[in-house]
């Protein structure tokens, strides 16, 4: 392990803990925009956090060590896929470090826990959530698979570094297959942070929440560290959109100045990308569970449409 | 002149454009952004007349790009934008032997298979060329595509659309695969037109409400299956 | 100049139309150009010198040879039947309230411009013109089908719409090929039929199949070949009778036609073997649907319809086997079926006029009495369905046989299947004749169904149409011979 790594290790973590609730609160402030509402101010998503941690945990006397265990787990497998997922320097990869895969079944181990706390307080909505949350979870799983395979396929490797530095040294060549991959992974990172047409983020209404529903019995310190979780998944998904699709500034070398321009040329792309997020959610109604599938057909259609351009021409 | 090179790359956007708003005409419910996605596609194959037409200089390409412009563009998708506004159908929810699902995992399959069997029937002739190739391909796929839309959908005025798609099918496979006289593709336009004003019409009359049809059904003593009103 | 004669006569119809008043008005303008029309093509096929290729208005677009003059004399003279019997007919729409008076103008002009679509597509050369003129005429005559201002008929003529053009857009691609295929052999493309079967003998054969099948996709749905015939027996149906004799007498031959052509240029290659099978196959399968639903029907029209969907079957497994005799007896049928089609369907619309009040959208056809109600209708359905089935003295006979002949020779197999088809179908259309026609009220009942008058210009066409397909069956003149060998000979098989 050389140095570069070391510090990209400690560098890339403390970036994408410090700046992910950002981009919530940004898509929020679009959102309320949208809606002719002002909205909360853009850091109001570091001052609830800040209130969380300071607050009391309080578990549900049926509750078992599952709900006392899985805050940590979730942000723990969180926190080592947004290792996989460089934001703005890429180092040569180490060891196993950055296999897609790898990746994909990162963010489903945090899943899989959210979803075993849900039902684990006993709560009909933290169950309902939870059933939801796991079909969605299987129908979406072939196509994020699909997905993940048309980005091998483009990029030729499995390793997600590779993958941005070859993105990063090609620059930003506006091809046909960035482009169905540009919509294919915006679907998965809608379907993956619980986003409208799939759930609504900010209801606690019954009938329709998934996400929400899970984490209703979570509270004090472990209900930061679930938002958190939330939150970094979302900036990690995120820049593996920006890092493949609009790549330009993302270094390879590790300098002050270039890594400060890409910090702020990341800031910006992801801020303009979280406005998209946010328009996208103002534009469309909740889907209907059952017609999802049509959604995720989409990226499936596009990502199998990559695999055959690039197998055959 | 334009280098060749970028115009190549353009185009290859624009295919890409094409496939993914013929992806949205077979998926969406909703009828009023099914127009404006209609009238965009349509802009694609414009601006990819011009693309080709500064590639390869032949102004029939430029004929093709204005008259596509107005009919397409324009005329027809604001006649048809009219018409939903006198039926007040915003939403087609109905279909036959396809959903939208199934719809898009079979036109994957055509899309393979038409690549194969142009690979295959092209084998030799100039029109194997890369670019050129993958044009007749997509053409062919938006033309198949559509034909789904048109099969799979209950409402009339959904139908029209999926004709239309197809139709810009056949335009964007004539484009790339071949150079028709201007006039042929002239006379094309004017069908459509006709076709879409006439089918457009009767869907009024198709679609219109219930009541109007009751009355007409017992004016002409056709009193018969009337549960399945829109 | 013959071309812009036939486009003013068709504009002076028109503007008749526009300016009548009167039902007879409108009505008689329609004659007067289908009768103009054949003396034209009469006078056409008389004097000047056929194939003429270069015409003084459109040339390189268009071109006159026998088979086109064939097909628009056909064409010309169901069309001038037709019109003599839709003056009482449509008349009597009107006093039913099925067809409103203000409907009337557009009815007329689109049969006024149907005519000369028709007559168009059948003098183009080019074949992208050939296709939209056939493009238009589905579109014209869905109109005439969706005149009738019920559900019923909206809903057919979408359909056939939609299933129409759908496919031809595929013809359309496969006419493309045909250009590339011009332009890669010769360098300079062409659609033009003339050219293209002078070069048709260089052709790559796998192209050429390609073309062929797109092409035919079209041209079958038109013509209501299996799986495209869905469209043809509720249009068919719910057309007002007038109509329905025209799509089956002449808007399906435009489809043949179009087959014919194509496959002539495919005969020139060495594709022709498999394309030869394709015809075979689906012509099989179209009588095989057509026979099998001909059996359990219970309603007049929609058998006839299907008896249609048969004999274009039949005429596609005579293409197949593509000897010059054979060829010969596919045009012969070609007209034999036109006018004892149009017969029939003229007949069953005396009957419908007859007994619309009882005839319900469902149900069997009930229909009592037909020899003392309509004796010259029921004698037209019984002796039109004689004729249909293949019975001699009528010229429908003579190509079915010399056709079964010559598929001996192409495939015993097929001759053999067809035969029982044949059967079944001629069974089926016996049983319902008998079943119907004989069920006779009891005396008390006779007084409650009145009798509809039926003008003499609805019983006319009928006599006319029986006793021209009885000459055409018994009478062979060495003219006719000689024209339709001419037709081979120009089709170069």
């Amino acid at each position: 392990m050389n140095l570069a790594f070391g510090l990209y290790l400690v560098l890339n973590t403390a970036a994408v803990l410090l700046i992910a609730p950002l981009f919530v609160s940004i898509i929020k402030k679009v959102k309320a925009w949208a809606q002719g509402r002002s909205g909360p101010s853009v850091f109001q998503t570091y001052l609830t956090l800040a209130k969380l941690l300071k607050k009391e945990t309080v578990y549900s006397s049926h509750s078992s060590w599952v709900m006392r265990l899985t805050p940590y787990v979730s942000i723990a497998a969180v926190l080592v896929a947004a290792l996989f997922v460089p934001l703005v320097f890429v180092p040569e990869p180490v060891g196993g470090i950055g296999n897609i895969i790898l990746l994909l079944y990162l963010l489903a181990l945090a899943r899989f826990f959210m979803a075993l706390a849900g039902l684990d307080a006993g709560s009909s909505f933290g169950g309902m959530g939870s059933s939801r949350e796991m079909s969605i979870s299987a129908i979406i799983e072939p196509t994020t698979i699909i997905v993940f395979a048309a980005l091998v396929f483009v990029f030729k490797s499995l390793n997600v570094f590779d993958m941005f530095a070859a993105s990063a040294a090609a620059g930003a060549p506006a091809t046909p297959t960035l482009i169905l991959l540009g919509i294919s992974l915006f679907i998965i990172l809608v379907v993956e942070t619980s986003r409208i047409p799939v759930d609504n983020p900010e209801t606690h209404l019954e009938l329709t929440m998934i996400h929400e529903g899970m984490i209703l019995e979570q509270s004090g310190k472990n209900l930061a560290l679930m938002e958190l979780s939330a939150a970094v998944k979302l900036t990690l998904l995120m820049a593996l959109l920006i890092n493949l699709i609009v790549p330009f500034g993302l270094t390879t070398t590790l300098a002050i100045g270039t890594i400060a321009v890409a910090t702020v040329l990341f800031v910006l792309k992801a801020t303009v990308l979280a406005g998209i997020i946010g328009l996208f959610e103002s534009s469309m109604a909740k889907m209907r569970f059952f017609r999802l599938p049509s959604l995720f057909a989409m990226a499936f259609f596009f990502s199998t449409l990559i695999i055959i351009i690039e197998v055959f021409a | 002149m334009i280098d060749p090179a970028l115009v190549q790359s353009v185009i290859r956007i624009l295919f890409a454009v094409v496939i993914v708003t013929a992806a949205y005409i077979i998926s969406t419910r909703n009828l009023i952004s099914l127009v404006s996605v209609y009238a965009l596609q349509s802009l694609t194959l414009v601006l990819m007349a011009l693309a080709l037409w500064s590639l390869e200089g032949a102004t029939v390409l430029l004929a093709i790009a204005a008259v596509t412009f107005v009919s397409k563009v324009l005329i027809i998708p604001y006649f048809i934008a009219s018409i939903q506004e006198r039926i007040r159908i915003r939403r087609d929810i109905e279909f036959h032997f396809l959903s939208p699902t199934t719809s898009l995992l079979l036109s994957m399959a055509l899309i393979l298979f038409i690549y194969i069997a142009l690979a295959n029937i092209l084998e030799g002739t100039p029109a194997r060329e890369s670019l050129f190739f993958f044009g007749a391909v997509i053409g062919l796929s938006l033309m198949l595509m559509g034909m789904m839309v048109t099969f799979s959908r209950k409402r009339a005025i959904t139908k029209v659309l999926g004709y239309l798609s197809m139709e810009n099918g056949v335009l964007l496979f004539g484009m790339f695969v071949t150079e028709l006289p201007f006039i042929i593709e002239f006379l094309i336009i004017i069908d459509l037109v006709i076709l879409v004003m006439l089918t457009t019409i009767l869907t009024v009359g198709l679609d219109s409400t219930l009541e109007e049809y009751h009355q007409r059904l017992h004016r002409f003593h056709l009193v018969g299956d009337t549960e399945d009103g829109p | 100049m013959i071309l812009a004669a036939f486009v003013l006569v068709a504009a002076a119809a028109l503007a008749a139309i526009a300016l009548g008043r009167t039902h007879r008005q409108m009505n008689s303008a329609c004659i007067a150009e289908a009768a103009i029309f054949l003396v034209l093509s009469v006078w056409l096929i008389l004097s000047s010198q056929i194939p003429m290729t270069s015409l003084a208005i459109g040339n390189e677009f268009f071109f006159i040879d026998h088979l086109g003059l064939y097909e628009v004399l056909i064409a010309t003279v169901i069309f001038l039947l037709a019109a003599v019997y839709a003056r009482g007919y449509v008349e009597n729409l009107i006093e039913a309230r099925e067809l409103s008076r203000g409907s009337l103008k557009l009815f007329y002009g689109a049969w006024a411009f149907l005519l000369l679509v028709i007559v168009l597509a059948f003098f183009s050369d080019n074949l992208a013109l050939f296709w939209i003129f056939t493009e238009l005429t589905t579109v014209i005559s869905a109109m005439l089908v969706a005149i009738l201002y019920a559900r019923d008929n909206i809903d057919a003529a979408i359909k056939y719409i939609f299933i129409a053009s759908v496919s031809m857009l595929f013809s359309f691609v496969g006419l493309i090929f045909l250009f590339e295929i011009s332009r890669s052999v010769v360098g300079t493309g062409t659609l033009n039929w003339t050219v293209l079967m002078q070069q048709a003998g260089s052709f790559p054969p796998g192209m050429v199949i390609a073309a062929f099948a797109l092409i035919f996709i079209g041209f079958a749905a038109k013509s209501g070949i299996f799986p495209f015939h869905t469209w043809l027996p509720e249009a068919h149906v719910r057309a007002p009778s007038a109509v329905s004799a025209i799509l089956s007498g002449v808007l399906l031959n435009v489809g043949i036609y179009g087959i014919i052509r194509v496959f002539a240029i495919v005969h020139r290659t060495t594709a022709v073997s498999t394309v030869s099978l394709l015809l075979l196959v689906f012509g099989l399968l179209t009588v095989f649907i057509a026979a099998l639903s001909m059996l359990p029907q219970k309603k007049l029209k929609k058998l006839i319809a299907f008896s249609s969907v048969e004999n274009m079957g039949i005429l596609l497994i005579g293409l197949a086997v593509a000897t010059p005799l054979a060829l010969f007896w596919v045009l012969f049928h070609v007209m034999a079926h036109a006018f004892t089609k149009a017969g029939l369907f003229f007949s069953a619309g005396i009957l419908h006029r007859q007994y619309h009040s009882t005839l319900s959208p469902d149900a069997v056809d009930d229909m009592r009495d037909v020899f003392t109600l309509q004796p010259v209708a029921a004698w037209g359905i019984v002796l039109g369905g004689l004729a249909i089935t293949g019975m001699p003295l009528f010229p429908i006979f003579l190509s079915k046989f010399f056709l079964l002949v010559q598929l001996a020779g192409f495939s015993p197999v097929a001759l053999v299947i067809l035969l029982v088809l044949l059967f079944i179908a001629a069974g089926a259309f016996g049983y319902f004749v008998i079943r119907t026609f004989t069920q006779v009220s009891g005396s008390g009942a006779h007084a409650e169904i009145v009798r509809y008058q039926t003008p003499a210009g609805m019983n006319l066409p009928v006599i006319v149409l029986l006793v021209l397909t009885l000459i055409l069956g018994t009478v062979i003149t060495s003219g006719e011979v000689a024209f339709l060998n001419q037709i081979v000979a120009e089709l170069m098989f």
